[in-house]
């Protein structure tokens, strides 16, 4: 399924859930009202009176009104909690944020592992949070794409082999790329609610088994918790019913992406064996696990519910549709003892052939062609993307990786990446470094300035993909700071090329989503291109003039068109059904017009979304030549509306 | 059921709602603030590591410097334990103390290891000494940088806790007392040989 149409049907599953939410809601009522009637024992009364008339319904409608109340109040209270976006989930299970920076063996090869994963599928990098759990398991959790946090416990970093690690964090890249997590989320906050009866009736048994009273209101209290637990497995009952029916299929499917993702059944299927075969499983001791034990890899709870109700398929029926021919058995020998040659990424062979850098080899492809399968790859990296991000990770120098690692050395990073190539205005944003950044960062950039020439267009992508986990760990004030040197870093010059407005939007969109929290924005994509007629024009001429003005020197334009450029703009629109408009004039272009546009752009709706990128496409490449740059830039844009696209495919570079 | 019950059950209503918002600011603060001190443990480790292999470079040269090398290592140990306490339990306020003094023994040692290596040029100039130098230099300024990003995190904590409507509840949630920054002079400052004055 692309990712186009998976995203849309994650979100039409959502409107399943609530239904689903809703009929088990009006089924536990009846049920408490059922039992409560029989309690009362208006069913067993003789009289001669129509039923109708032997119920309290003033009753009734009170205690439907209570039930009510509380589901709706936890639901509400967890919906609340988790507002914070997948940070929250990890949080809720005691997670620990992995340092980018660690020097640890094993926290270094999996956060190596996440990041090869997130380069070869063109998402951000990941924060990985480890849970202090002995079990072997997993979870991916969050709104989008790029708000996405992966868990693992500490049981499966230093039992699983790098293989069988990377299986593992494919299955939980698929449910990113497919959407699954903001159902998951969604799911954790409506469950709640239901759960809280169950809860809140165990509550009220275990303290009174506690309690030393033996008087009438002990065991009047008894009879309440009682009832209250009995409702409360009935409303466990249906909330695993509504969790089984969401998840099941799309382990099956996270599976086979794995495959998929790494061709290599050999790591899931150890993964899944080991789990198997280990005595603590994937089990969680956290009271918590509860709550999210859809949403985890493999099943998190003691006691398994089997059939229709379990939120993953069976342990053996996994593995089998991995590997047909698997015997039964779950022994499998101890990880690798060579950790160390592990945690690096494997010494790559040296890339198959010299990148494409420069224009005229690339002339022959056709633009259009090679986006369109870009974008056939969005949200299916495929091995050979695996292996292209692990070679490019290889291929870089080691102090950019480490800068990329490290606060201070990222806010640097960043800024190297904005250094004008010609050697007066790179002078004069150095001048403006040393006046505003922080001390560490300007020193940072200076040991890093001879790296800058050896960075190649498609590693720039990459290397903000990496230096984003570093930079979410600055404070807000540094943010502020760093965020200042980069908006004069680009204005620096007098004008904004695509490539730093892509950066400083991809960077900031991240960045602001974090420090400031009213500016993440849970976006419902439900709006068409019709009724964001006017952003698309803007966003669309914006596109148009920068890409005209690229490689002009005049400071303080943005380029002037061809004359054929209204006649392609009008073109353009009309392939997405728009009627033609005017290219507008630079004077409402301005960045804060331009990203207020894109960030109304959001809300289109999925399945139209890829139709404005080939329209980008079409206008950045008008000039009939495909540099690796300009497709890195049409990368940089999917990314901004929260597509991730893998890297240039292989085949690409290699080919003359 | 009155109109004024109503009104009183949903005034409680939003009270709880509002409580709810303010008991998940306090604890995305706090977490914050403690995942700061684990880039300081970080650099600080990175620190420590680098010290042992500074030590045998000076004393191939500096054989006769014994006790000032010794200071060196001791102090580094003791850094180090100060550390795993404080990484142990970041919110204790004795052990940011702790850990705030022993860095900036730490510090001391390191400065008084530089006046003495005035008097060895040829360590100062050796190869390794320079670029053992380098990444020295280079780890202060991302530990001072850690730091400040710390104590930034724990003032937005403590401020929050101290303002009107969460200073009310944040005891009853749990967030009893103030986060404590972590204080000690930045070594960056220290290297450069200190100024001597008759």
């Amino acid at each position: 399924m692309d990712f186009f149409r998976s995203q849309d049907a994650a979100r039409r599953n959502t409107k399943r859930l609530v239904l689903l939410f809703v009929l088990a809601l009006f089924c536990l009522i009846g049920i408490t009202n059922v039992l409560l009637l029989a309690g009362l024992g208006v069913f067993a009364q003789t009289i001669n009176v129509p039923l109708f008339q032997r119920i309290d319904w003033a009753l009734l409608a009170w205690v439907s009104g209570a039930i009510l109340a509380v589901v709706a109040f936890g639901s509400l209270y967890k919906i609340l909690s988790l507002a914070g976006g997948g940070a929250r989930v990890a949080e809720l299970l005691q997670g620990r944020l992995l340092q980018p920076g660690s020097r640890e063996l094993h926290e270094q090869r999996i956060l190596n592992v996440v990041e090869e994963m997130a380069i070869a599928s063109g998402t951000p990098v990941p924060p990985v949070y480890v849970l202090d759990e002995p079990g072997i398991n997993a979870f991916a959790a969050g709104y989008a794409p790029s708000d996405a946090v992966i868990g693992i416990t500490r049981g499966a970093i230093e039992t699983l082999s790098r293989d069988e690690l990377q299986g593992v964090i494919g299955h939980e890249f698929s449910h990113i790329l497919h959407g699954d997590m903001r159902l998951n989320i969604r799911l954790i906050g409506v469950l709640h609610g239901i759960l809280v009866l169950g809860i809140m009736g165990e509550y009220l048994l275990r303290s009174t088994r506690h309690s030393s009273r033996r008087s009438k209101d002990s065991g009047n209290i008894a009879v309440v918790g009682l009832a209250l637990l009995v409702i409360g497995y009935a409303g466990t009952f249906f909330g695993n019913l509504i969790k089984a029916a969401v998840s099941r299929q799309r382990e099956f499917l996270a599976d086979a992406s794995a495959v998929q993702y790494t061709r290599n059944p050999a790591g899931i299927a150890g993964a899944l064996k080991r789990i198997g075969g280990s005595a603590v499983g994937s089990q969680l001791d956290n009271p918590a696990a509860a709550e999210i034990s859809h949403a985890l890899f493999s099943e998190g709870l003691a006691r398994r519910f089997s059939g229709l109700f379990a939120t993953h398929p069976p342990l053996g029926e996994r593995i089998r549709r991995i590997e047909p021919g698997w015997d039964g058995r779950f022994d499998l020998p101890a990880a690798s003892a060579s950790q160390a040659e592990e945690v690096t990424r494997a010494s790559a062979a040296p890339l198959a052939a010299e990148p494409v850098a420069d224009a005229g080899q690339a002339a022959a492809l056709s633009a259009l062609a090679v986006s369109a399968a870009l974008l056939a790859q969005a949200g299916n990296p495929r091995e050979a993307d695996v292996q292209q991000a692990r070679q490019l990770l290889a291929s870089l120098p080691p102090a950019l990786l480490q800068a990329a690692h490290q606060p201070a050395s990222a806010s640097a990073l960043v800024c190297l990446l904005l250094l004008d190539a010609r050697p007066e205005q790179a002078a004069q944003q150095q001048a403006l470094m040393a006046d505003k950044a922080a001390p560490a960062v300007g020193q940072a950039l200076q040991t890093l300035l001879p790296a800058a020439g050896t960075i190649r267009p498609e590693a720039r992508l990459p290397l903000l993909s990496l230096a984003l986990p570093a930079l979410r760990q600055l404070s807000p004030a540094q943010y502020a700071s760093l965020r200042e040197v980069l908006l004069a870093l680009i204005q620096s010059d007098g004008r904004i090329s695509l490539w730093e407005w892509v950066l400083q939007r991809v960077l900031l969109q991240q960045l602001d989503g974090v420090f400031v929290p009213r500016s993440r924005l849970h976006h419902t994509a439900h709006r068409s291109l019709q009724q964001l007629q006017a952003e698309v024009v803007l966003l669309l001429g914006f596109v148009l003039r920068v890409g005209a003005g690229r490689g002009q020197d005049a400071p303080g334009q943005q380029g002037a068109l061809p004359s054929q450029a209204q006649a392609l703009f009008d073109e353009v629109l009309a392939g997405l059904s728009l009627p033609g408009a005017p290219v507008p004039p630079p004077e409402q272009l301005r960045l804060p017009q331009v990203n207020a546009a894109l960030d109304a752009l959001q809300a289109l709706k999925p399945l139209q979304k890829p139709a404005f990128l080939k329209a980008c496409a079409a206008l950045i490449m008008a000039d009939g030549v495909a540099a690796v740059a300009e497709l890195e830039i049409f990368r940089a844009l999917a990314a901004a509306l929260d597509c991730p696209l893998p890297p240039l495919p292989a085949t690409l570079t290699a080919s003359a | 059921m009155s109109i004024t019950t109503i009104i009183v059950l949903a005034a409680a209503a939003l009270l709880v709602v509002y409580g709810i918002g303010i008991y998940n600011q306090l604890v995305a603060l706090r977490n914050r603030f403690q995942n700061g001190f684990a880039q300081i443990e970080v650099q600080l480790k990175r620190r420590h590591d680098l010290i042992p292999n500074l030590v045998d470079t000076a004393k191939a040269y500096m054989a006769h410097e014994r006790d000032t090398l010794e200071a060196v290592i001791a102090a580094r140990n003791a850094a180090a334990s100060g550390l795993a306490a404080a990484a142990a339990n970041p919110a204790s306020a004795a052990a940011m103390a702790e850990l705030g003094a022993k860095e900036g023994a730490l510090g001391a040692a390191l400065g008084r290891l530089n006046v003495v290596m005035e008097a060895y040029p040829d360590l100062k100039a050796s190869q390794n000494m320079l670029q053992l130098s380098e990444e020295l230099t280079s780890t202060e300024n991302k530990v001072a940088f850690a730091r400040q990003a710390f104590n930034d995190q724990v003032m937005a904590y403590n401020t929050y806790r101290q303002s009107f409507p969460p200073v009310v509840f944040a005891a009853l949630f749990g967030h009893g007392s103030d986060a404590t920054l972590l204080q000690f002079a930045d070594s960056a400052q220290i290297q450069s040989a200190p100024r001597v004055s008759f």
